[in-house]
């Protein structure tokens, strides 16, 4: 470039800087204003409305129901029960025939096959008892509900009915700093945190969504839903007289949810206030118009989109999380497997919060999916208090048909009421799975919110679980 | 096992020393860290500021306005001019103590650097208006220029700080003072009173016995030869141009003032409808640009839809869309009182309500 040019550019550069001075901050604004102002003009000269007035009121017809005082909330519940219940009823058949086909025939089929060849026994059991167990198990228990759950919700979605929810939601959540879609991003959380996460898409302020994705793990999941049953039948229901059993334990279990939905509320409004206090926020919610959901679509989507991405992802943890099971169980140091040297030494601590090593390491090995922690409790219960005669192995996970079977092992490991309750506590306020947490990177983009989002459930476990444990102890004794 | 009345007292004061070390502004760290601040590059920068600031101002720096500034004795403050000397970045001369031009344009690229973070602080964060001033005062010893252009190129340049001021060019270049003299206004023209001139004080008198001082509003209602008449605080006031060239204004736009003229959109109730005259300046940054972007600019014509449980949200037509907006924004949404009053919407508020 020539010196003159340079020249002229500084001088260009100068005159566009004091112009820029002379027009004010408002340049901005007035652009905006004179496009729409134009846009007007133009649509006025050009566009012919049609008369719509029949199909606005019944928008509006709609609208006035599902946001009334005394129907907005209870029609809400209502829908929510729904999905839920039609989830984990309509889930328990085909959660049986594929646990049936991967686990109980094809497992023994493979291990049978692996030996007729000659495979080394550790070679089948890392690859066929750690790695295709894994994964078999986060088919059978994950699939079925994610791909009835999902359509559902997608078909809910569809209609233009949960942003009615957001809107009706909104003002709790606007007290605790969050934004009113933190509804429907906890409410997917119920069926997987994964896919929660992915939903909090639909927030589209930095801020509430960022707060969304690190409470969205307070969502009991649906992986964790069973293991709170289990323990809640056993040690809830079995400490109050038969007649009781069932409600008790059910009523214990929901207690948890809500107490997880407490939380969530509870550590937003703290987010808010502290850490994601500068975080840009920006407020609006579009209420599109109702209309009838394209059935086949939503299927389409939901099922690839949700159900086999989440499911995918979960598989490729669960594999080398399935080989390291195996192998904590079947490596010895000393005579001792791995697995019992950890609970012995993480033991101290474990009852101080009044769990368990065992239930730690579960937390630990099993962290692809919540579905595999029972299943691993009860090969590590079996492991490490040397119970004979249950389970097919060392390192192979198991589940038992009979609840009172499994209580018998885990009573047998050393269990007590407290310990269950502390479990049911725990199984709410822990780290996120790996799924989950690897989809908060992707989400995110952000190493310090992932990390956040997984460290600080599990210390809220830890104080919780302490303060219980402690509390208990003192009135006990 | 350990007894649990034991556990749980260690557990409550290990808490508490956690709180006492970390607690947010008011703990051990947080109370080091503000120590720390004092540091030589802190209180060079902070004097160059205020020397700029009393030049700007046409007052004189003494030692003793450097010391009450920066709250350090006024032995202290020697020593910092001497070290400011000798680096060559101020000269004390009869008029007290000045900048060089080297040490001018280091204190341009400070307020620079504070205005710039004071603008990104409005427009990309939820930091509070209050704490924006504060948050920069710490903020521009902290950030090189290098990181500081890189800001200033993600913004797009802007060339003003949310409180109005100009925000120095990298070059170190700043526009001169905008306000003109109370003459240089046109009949029906807004203005803010900035500056007073004091000299000759016989008009000075004058001036202070009409009632003015800086910070009123003024708007022109008819100028002549001989005299300009004008509104100041709802009184009519009159001075002969000699006068008024002594009297600074900055003009107002008419928009700037809606405050005082409209009603709010949070006023409305279901079913009503009006016009949006435009949104306040305390709305800025993704706030601003969402609301706008959603199509409320001034003329759209915006009807109460619904009303959730608690009238927060609320839900509005805007051009066809149905969009529910907390009641905190709707606060800052100016509206014409009555649909059509304004005479340049009326056009098209009529079709769209058809």
């Amino acid at each position: 470039m020539t010196k003159i040019q340079l020249n002229e550019k500084e001088k260009l550069i100068a005159s566009a800087n004091t112009l820029r001075w002379e027009i004010g901050e408002s340049l901005h604004d007035s652009i905006i204003e004179s496009i729409y102002t134009d846009a007007a003009k133009i649509a006025n000269k050009v566009v012919k409305v049609k008369e719509q007035k029949k199909k606005y009121s019944y928008d509006q017809a709609i609208d006035r129901i599902v946001t009334s005082k005394w129907l907005g909330f209870p029609i809400m519940f209502l829908m929510l029960s729904v999905v839920f219940w039609v989830t984990i009823e309509g889930a328990n058949v085909p959660s049986g025939l594929i646990a049936n086909l991967l686990v109980d025939t094809l497992h023994p089929v493979l291990k049978d096959f692996a030996s007729s060849i000659g495979t080394p026994s550790w070679l089948s059991g890392v690859l066929i008892d750690g790695a295709y167990l894994a994964m078999a198990w986060v088919i059978s228990v994950m699939l079925p509900p994610m791909a009835i759950f999902f359509p559902l919700f997608t078909l809910l979605e569809d209609f233009g009915y949960l942003p009615r929810v957001a809107f009706n939601m909104d003002n709790l959540y606007r007290k605790v700093g969050a934004h009113g879609k933190q509804a429907l991003t906890m409410t997917m959380g119920f069926g997987c945190n994964a896919a929660g996460i992915i939903a909090t898409r639909i927030i589209d302020s930095p801020r509430e969504r960022i707060i969304a994705i690190i409470t969205n793990n307070f969502s009991l999941c649906n992986g964790r839903w069973p293991t709170q049953i289990l323990i809640a039948t056993i040690f809830i229901g079995g400490a109050v007289p038969a007649y009781l059993a069932g409600i008790v334990s059910a009523a214990a279990v929901v207690g948890i949810a809500l107490l997880g939905i407490i939380f969530s509320l509870v550590v937003s409004w703290g987010l808010s206030k502290t850490i994601l206090k500068g975080e840009a926020s920006a407020f609006s919610l579009e209420l599109p118009p109702y209309r009838p959901p394209r059935i086949l679509r939503t299927l389409y989507t939901s099922l690839i989109d949700r159900t086999i991405f989440v499911l995918w992802r979960a598989v490729v943890f669960a594999v080398p999380a399935g080989i390291v099971i195996w192998l904590v169980a079947n490596i010895t140091i000393g005579g001792t497997s791995i697995a019992e040297h950890f609970t012995n030494w993480s033991d101290p601590f474990a009852l101080l919060v009044g769990l368990n090593g065992v239930i730690l390491l579960a937390y630990i090995i099993a962290i692809p999916a919540n579905e595999i922690v029972v299943p691993t409790v009860l090969m590590l219960t079996v492991l490490v208090a040397g119970i004979a005669g249950v389970g097919s192995g060392d390192g192979v996970m198991f589940e038992l048909d009979s609840v009172a079977d499994t209580s018998a092992i885990l009573h047998a490991g050393g269990w007590t009421v407290l310990t269950g309750i502390n479990l049911m506590l725990f199984s709410l306020l822990h780290n996120p799975c790996s799924t989950t947490i690897y989809t908060i990177y992707k989400e995110t983009k952000s190493i310090k919110w992932t990390v956040i989002s997984s460290i600080l459930p599990v210390m809220m476990g830890f104080a919780v679980c302490f303060f219980v444990t402690q509390v208990w102890r003192l009135i006990a004794s | 096992m350990i007894d649990p009345l034991l556990a749980l007292l260690v557990a409550f004061a290990v808490f508490g020393i956690f709180a006492v070390l970390f607690w947010p502004g008011k703990g051990i760290y947080a109370a080091y860290k503000k120590a720390k601040r004092n540091t030589s590059r802190v209180l060079i920068e902070d004097t160059l500021k205020h020397l700029y600031d009393y030049e700007e101002r046409n007052v004189h720096s003494t030692l003793r306005s450097i010391a009450g500034h920066l709250s350090v004795s006024s032995d202290d403050a020697t020593k910092l001019v001497q070290k400011l000397q000798s680096m060559g970045l101020v000269e004390s001369g009869q008029d007290g103590i000045q900048l060089t031009s080297q040490g001018r344009s280091y204190a341009l690229r400070v307020i620079r650097i504070h205005r710039l973070w004071e603008r990104y602080l409005a427009d990309e964060t939820s930091v509070k208006e209050t704490e924006w001033h504060l948050e920069a005062e710490e903020k521009e010893h902290n950030i090189s220029i290098e990181e500081a252009e890189t800001l200033a190129a993600q913004m797009g340049n802007p060339v003003f700080d949310p409180h109005g001021d100009p925000i120095p060019t990298k070059e170190g270049e700043i526009p001169k003072r905008k306000d003109i003299s109370l003459s240089g206004l046109r009949s029906g023209e807004f203005g803010r009173i900035t500056h007073i001139e004091d000299e000759p004080q016989a008009i000075y008198i004058q001036l202070v016995a009409q009632g003015l001082y800086p910070g009123m509003q003024v708007r022109i209602m008819d100028v002549g030869k001989n005299r300009i008449k004008f509104e100041v605080n709802g009184e009519e006031c009159i001075l002969a141009p000699l006068f008024a060239a002594n009297v600074h204004v900055v003009p107002l736009l008419k928009q700037e003032d809606i405050t005082s003229e409209f009603k709010s959109l949070s006023s409305l109730r279901k079913g009503e409808k009006a016009v949006v005259a435009g949104i306040s300046k305390a709305c800025r940054g993704p706030q601003r640009r969402r609301l706008m972007d959603l199509g409320i600019v001034p003329g759209t014509v915006v009807t109460v839809e619904l009303e959730s449980i608690g009238r927060d949200p609320v839900a509005y037509n805007i051009k066809g869309a149905t969009i529910a907006i907390r009641k905190k924004n709707a606060d800052q949404i100016y509206i014409h009182p009555k649909v059509g009053e304004p005479r340049a919407y009326k056009e098209f508020s009529q079709e769209e309500l058809n």
